[in-house]
C-alpha cells in the first residue's frame, strides 16, 4: 500500500506474515554528477556512525543490540544515471521481540537520516576526518580483490572518460581532498531537501500505524526533477589495455555493449540471452570455456540494464589469453548465429524463474525489489515477469545478441617477466 | 517420524532416521516458493588418515582429497548432475569444510525429481583416470585463485600458526602437488568409507509435505544397495594438546596495498560432542562480544585511535576436534592491533566485570539474530552440525543461548584464554 508523506517522498509498505524480520529502506536519489558521488559516499559512512542523540558509536551499536540486535547501515549505490544513499534496517517483528520495536526502529532510522551530528553547519571533525580516512584506506584496499580491480579497470576503459561512470558508486581517493565537514553539509542539505525519497516497509506490521509513524518524521516537499535513469554512450573503437601483476592466476574481462534497457520490450530477451552466455552454470561460457576446456575456474558474464552493458569474467591461466579470447567470442557468435538448443534456452528460463521465485523468500531481497519498481513507476509482478521471460523466443535471444557490440578487453596478466 | 513443535517460533521440525541409517529432517515453510535441500557427509579435508572400508591398516591420503571427490561427484559416466538439476529449473551447489562436505539444490518446481537427482548423484559414484586428470586443471586453478586473496592467506596463515603439525594449516582443496597424486581409485576407496548413508544426514526446508517428502526419501533408498554399514575408523588428533607447538609469530610478504594482521587464539581445552559444545560455543561467542563488538569501550577507543577501521572483525569457529578464535584488520598499525588485541585477551576477567551491565543486552542481540535465521531455508539446514552439538538445531539453539549466564562467561575465560594458545600473523606489502 503506498502512502504519498509529501511531494516527493512515496511510502509503500507491504504486508506480509512470510518473515519473522521485518525491513526498512529509505532510498534518497539523485542525478549522479562527477561531484556528488564521492561526497554522498563519504556522508553515508558518516552518517552510519552516530547521529545528535547517539553521540559516538558506541552509544548507538548499544541501542541497536538493545532492539534485538537490529541491523541499521547505509550505502552509496548505483542505478545507472542515479545515485543512490540508501538507510536499510532489518529487525525482528514485534511478535518475536517486544511491542512497541517497530516504532523504536523508525524513530531511530529517522534520527539518523534527520538528526546527524552536525554542529554550527559542521559535521563532528573527528568523524569526519575518520571516516574520510577509512574510506580512503578502504578504496585502496579493493586493489587486493583481483577479481573486482580487473572490473575496475574494465569499468575505466569502456566508459568515456569525461562520463561519470568512471568514479565507483562509492567514490574515489582523488575526490576526498576537497571534502570539509563544512562543505559536506551543502550535500546533506541538497539530499534531504532536493533528493526523491522512496521508503519501503516489509513485513507483519500494521500499515497505518506505521505509516502515521513515518509522517512524523516530516519530511519536506521537493520538486523531483524527471531525469532518465539509463546511462547511454556512442560506440567507441575496442579499447585493450594489459597489465602485469605477480599474480597466480590471470584475469580476462570483456565488455560489449548491449543497448537495451529496464522496461523495454526486449529486456528480458536480454536477461535470457545473458542466461545463456554465461549467467547460469548450463551457459555456454560456464560449458565451454570452464568445463569444456578446463580453461577457467570461473568464466561468467553479466547484463547491466541500467548501463547497457555486457561484460564478461573469467580467470585463467596467463599463457591461455588468446585461446580464451578466441573461445569467449565463438560463444557469442553462436548465440548470433541460433547455436543453440530450444532445451537450454527452457533450462536458462526455468532457472530464472527459480531465482525470481525464491527471491520472494527474502524479506530484504523483496524490500529491494519493491524499491526498484517504486523508482521506476513499475508494477509488473513476479507471475508477470516470469511469463514475460517464458515468452522469449530463440529469435528474440538472436535478435538481441546481434546488438553485442565489443567495446574493450581488460587482461591483468599474472606473469612478471 | 518424529515431530518437534516450537511455538514459541511457529515452526515444525520432522525426524526419521531411515533403515539404511540416513538421518533426515524436515522444516516446512508453507508461504515460501522454493525448497531448498542440503546432503551432508560427516567427511572433510582433515580426515586424511583412515582404514579404508574393508582394510585393516590406516592409510593417509592425499590433502584435499575430500574437496577433489565433491568436484567430482556431479561429473557421470555419460551426464552431469549439475545439468540435471538445470533441467529442473533448480540451483546446485556443494561445498567441503574441515570436517564436512555438503551438497545442496534449491529450487522452486519438480522437488521430488530434484530430491532424486540429489540422492542419485552423492550415492552413485563415477571416476575414470580421463576425468580425474582434467580435474586438476579446474582445481589446480581454484588453489591459484585462493593463493592471490590476501584474506585466505591471512586466514590460513594464522592457522598455519595455531596448528603447525596438524591438517587445519594445509588448504581444504590441498595443493597442485598433492592433488597431482590423486587417482581414481583413492576416490573409491575414500568415498567407499565416507559415504554410507548413516555417515550422512539430509535437512530439507522449504514448501513441503513432511509425510510426503519422507516417503519420496524412503522409496529412492528402498530402491538401492547399500554395503552394510561400517565402522569409520579415522585419526585425528591434534598434534600436541597443550599447545607447546603454536608459533606465536610469522610474517608473510605480499602484493598488498595495506598491511593485514590477525591474532588466534586456540582453544586448549577439550570440547567433547553434545549440546554443551554449543553452550561452550556461545559462552565464548558472548565474552568476544562484549569485549570486542561495537558496543565495546575498547572498540571505540581502537576506533578513535585509527588502530582499527570497519575492516576490524573477529570470529569463532568450533569444529569437530578443534576450536579458535581469530581477530584481524586491516591497519597500518599491526604491531599495536596485535598488542591491543592481546592486552584484551589478557586482561578479559577486568574488562568483563566493567562491562557487566551490556551482557543481558549482548545476549538479546545474538538472540534476535538468531530467530532472523529462522527466515533463511539455508540458515537453517546449513546450521545444523550432527552430533558435534548433540544433533540440535536452529530453533534449539536459542534455549541453550538462554540458558547461559554472566558466570558462565566468567567461568569460560581462563579455559578458552591461555597464553600458550595465543598467536599472532602478519600480512605486509612487498618492497618492490
Amino acid at each position: 500500500m503506498h502512502f504519498n508523506l509529501t511531494n516527493g517522498v512515496d511510502l509503500n509498505i507491504i504486508k506480509t506474515t512470510q518473515f519473522k524480520t521485518n525491513q526498512i529502506i529509505v532510498n534518497f536519489s539523485t542525478p549522479q554528477t562527477k561531484n556528488n558521488i564521492t561526497a554522498r559516499s563519504l556522508m553515508a559512512d558518516i552518517l552510519e556512525t552516530s547521529t545528535k542523540k547517539y553521540h559516538t558509536q558506541t552509544l548507538l551499536a548499544r541501542h541497536e543490540a538493545d532492539l534485538f540486535g537490529m541491523y541499521l547501515g547505509t550505502s552509496a549505490s548505483r542505478i545507472g544515471n542515479l545515485h543512490n544513499v540508501k538507510f536499510r534496517a532489518s529487525f525482528l517483528n514485534d511478535q518475536y521481540s517486544q511491542p512497541g520495536l517497530l516504532h523504536e526502529v523508525i524513530k531511530l532510522v529517522g534520527e539518523m537520516i534527520l538528526n546527524p551530528l552536525i554542529d554550527n553547519g559542521s559535521f563532528d571533525e573527528p568523524t569526519f576526518m575518520t571516516q574520510k580516512t577509512n574510506l580512503a584506506s578502504s578504496i585502496a584496499s579493493l586493489a587486493d580483490d583481483k577479481q573486482y580491480y580487473a572490473s575496475s579497470e574494465l569499468r575505466k576503459i569502456y566508459f568515456d572518460q569525461d562520463s561519470p561512470m568512471q568514479i565507483p558508486s562509492f567514490g574515489q581517493i582523488d575526490d576526498l581532498s576537497v571534502l570539509t565537514a563544512t562543505n559536506l553539509v551543502d550535500q546533506y542539505q541538497a539530499m534531504i531537501n532536493q533528493d526523491k525519497i522512496n521508503i519501503v516497509l516489509l513485513g507483519d506490521v500494521d500499515e497505518e500505524n506505521a505509516a502515521a509513524a513515518f509522517r512524523e518524521l516530516n519530511f519536506s516537499p521537493r520538486i523531483v526533477k524527471n531525469v532518465s535513469a539509463f546511462y547511454r554512450q556512442e560506440l567507441h573503437e575496442v579499447f585493450e589495455k594489459e597489465e602485469q601483476q605477480e599474480l597466480k592466476q590471470a584475469k580476462l574481462n570483456l565488455a560489449y555493449q548491449l543497448p537495451v534497457y529496464f522496461q523495454e520490450s526486449n529486456h528480458y530477451s536480454a536477461v535470457v540471452m545473458n542466461g545463456i552466455l554465461g549467467g547460469t552454470p548450463l551457459s555456454k561460457l560456464f560449458v565451454n570455456v570452464r568445463e569444456k576446456e578446463s580453461l577457467a575456474y570461473y568464466a561468467n558474464s553479466n547484463f547491466n540494464a541500467f548501463n547497457g552493458v555486457l561484460t564478461i569474467q573469467t580467470g585463467i591461466e596467463s599463457q591461455n589469453k588468446d585461446k580464451a579470447i578466441k573461445l569467449i567470442k565463438q560463444q557469442v557468435e553462436a548465440i548470433v548465429a541460433g547455436d543453440f538448443s530450444e532445451e537450454l534456452l527452457q533450462e536458462v528460463k526455468d532457472g530464472l524463474t527459480h531465482q525470481l521465485l525464491s527471491g520472494l523468500d527474502s524479506s530484504s531481497n523483496g524490500a529491494e525489489r519493491s524499491l526498484m519498481n517504486d523508482i521506476f513507476d513499475n508494477d509488473k509482478s513476479v507471475e508477470t515477469i516470469v511469463n514475460e521471460i517464458n515468452n522469449v523466443t530463440i529469435d528474440d535471444v538472436v535478435k538481441t545478441a546481434k546488438l553485442l557490440k565489443l567495446q574493450a578487453v581488460y587482461f591483468l596478466n599474472g606473469e612478471v617477466k | 517420524m518424529e515431530k518437534h513443535q516450537y511455538s514459541r517460533f511457529n515452526e515444525t521440525i520432522y525426524h526419521q532416521k531411515l533403515d539404511n541409517g540416513l538421518l533426515v529432517q524436515m522444516l516446512p515453510k508453507k508461504d515460501f516458493h522454493k525448497t531448498y535441500a542440503i546432503l551432508t557427509v560427516n567427511f572433510g579435508s582433515i580426515d586424511r588418515t583412515f582404514v579404508p572400508k574393508g582394510k585393516t591398516e590406516m592409510r593417509t591420503v592425499p590433502d584435499g582429497i575430500a574437496h577433489f571427490l565433491e568436484h567430482k561427484m556431479f561429473e557421470k559416466e555419460d551426464h552431469d548432475a549439475f545439468d540435471l538439476f538445470g533441467k529442473l529449473g533448480a540451483d546446485s551447489n556443494a561445498f567441503t569444510s574441515f570436517t564436512q562436505t555438503s551438497y545442496l539444490f534449491s529450487g522452486s518446481d519438480h522437488i521430488h525429481e530434484n530430491i532424486d537427482v540429489l540422492l542419485d548423484f552423492v550415492q552413485d559414484p563415477y571416476f575414470s583416470e580421463k576425468t580425474v586428470e582434467k580435474e586438476k586443471g579446474i582445481i589446480g586453478q581454484e588453489i591459484s585463485m585462493y593463493d592471490d586473496d590476501p584474506n585466505w592467506r591471512l586466514y590460513f596463515g594464522i592457522l598455519g600458526n595455531l596448528y603447525p603439525n596438524d591438517p587445519m594449516h594445509i588448504d581444504i582443496a590441498g595443493t597442485k602437488e598433492s592433488i597431482s597424486q590423486i587417482k581414481a581409485e583413492d576416490l573409491y576407496q575414500t568415498y567407499h568409507t565416507f559415504y554410507q548413508p548413516n555417515n550422512m544426514n539430509l535437512f530439507i526446508v522449504g514448501n513441503i509435505d513432511p509425510a510426503e517428502t519422507v516417503q519420496w526419501i524412503a522409496d529412492n533408498q528402498a530402491h538401492k544397495q547399500f554395503d552394510e554399514p561400517a565402522d569409520i575408523e579415522t585419526e585425528f588428533e591434534l598434534n600436541t594438546l597443550d599447545g607447546s607447538d603454536v608459533i606465536p609469530f610469522r610474517t608473510l610478504e605480499m602484493d598488498v596495498s595495506r598491511p593485514k594482521v590477525m591474532v588466534g587464539i586456540r582453544g586448549l581445552k577439550e570440547i567433547k560432542p553434545g549440546q554443551d559444545a554449543l553452550k561452550y560455543r556461545f559462552t565464548v561467542e558472548l565474552l568476544l562480544d562484549t569485549l570486542f563488538d561495537d558496543t565495546s569501550d575498547k572498540y571505540l577507543e581502537l576506533y578513535d585511535n585509527g588502530i582499527i577501521d570497519d575492516s576490524f572483525s573477529y570470529n569463532f569457529e568450533m569444529q569437530r576436534g578443534f576450536h579458535f578464535a581469530y581477530f584481524n584488520a586491516d591497519t597500518d598499525n599491526t604491531e599495536q592491533f596485535s598488542d591491543e588485541i592481546v592486552k584484551v585477551l589478557e586482561n578479559a576477567n577486568a574488562q568483563m566485570l566493567k562491562g557487566r551491565s551490556q551482557f543481558e543486552s549482548e545476549k538479546r542481540a545474538i538472540l534476535g539474530r538468531l530467530i532472523g535465521m529462522m527466515d533463511s531455508p539455508e540458515a537453517i539446514a546449513n546450521r545444523y552440525a550432527g552430533k558435534l552439538y548433540g544433533n540440535t538445531n536452529l530453533l534449539d539453539e536459542v534455549e541453550v543461548l538462554e540458558s547461559i549466564t554472566f558466570e558462565d562467561v566468567l567461568a569460560v575465560i581462563p579455559e578458552f584464554i591461555q597464553p600458550a594458545g595465543i598467536s599472532v600473523f602478519h600480512i605486509i606489502p612487498r618492497n618492490n
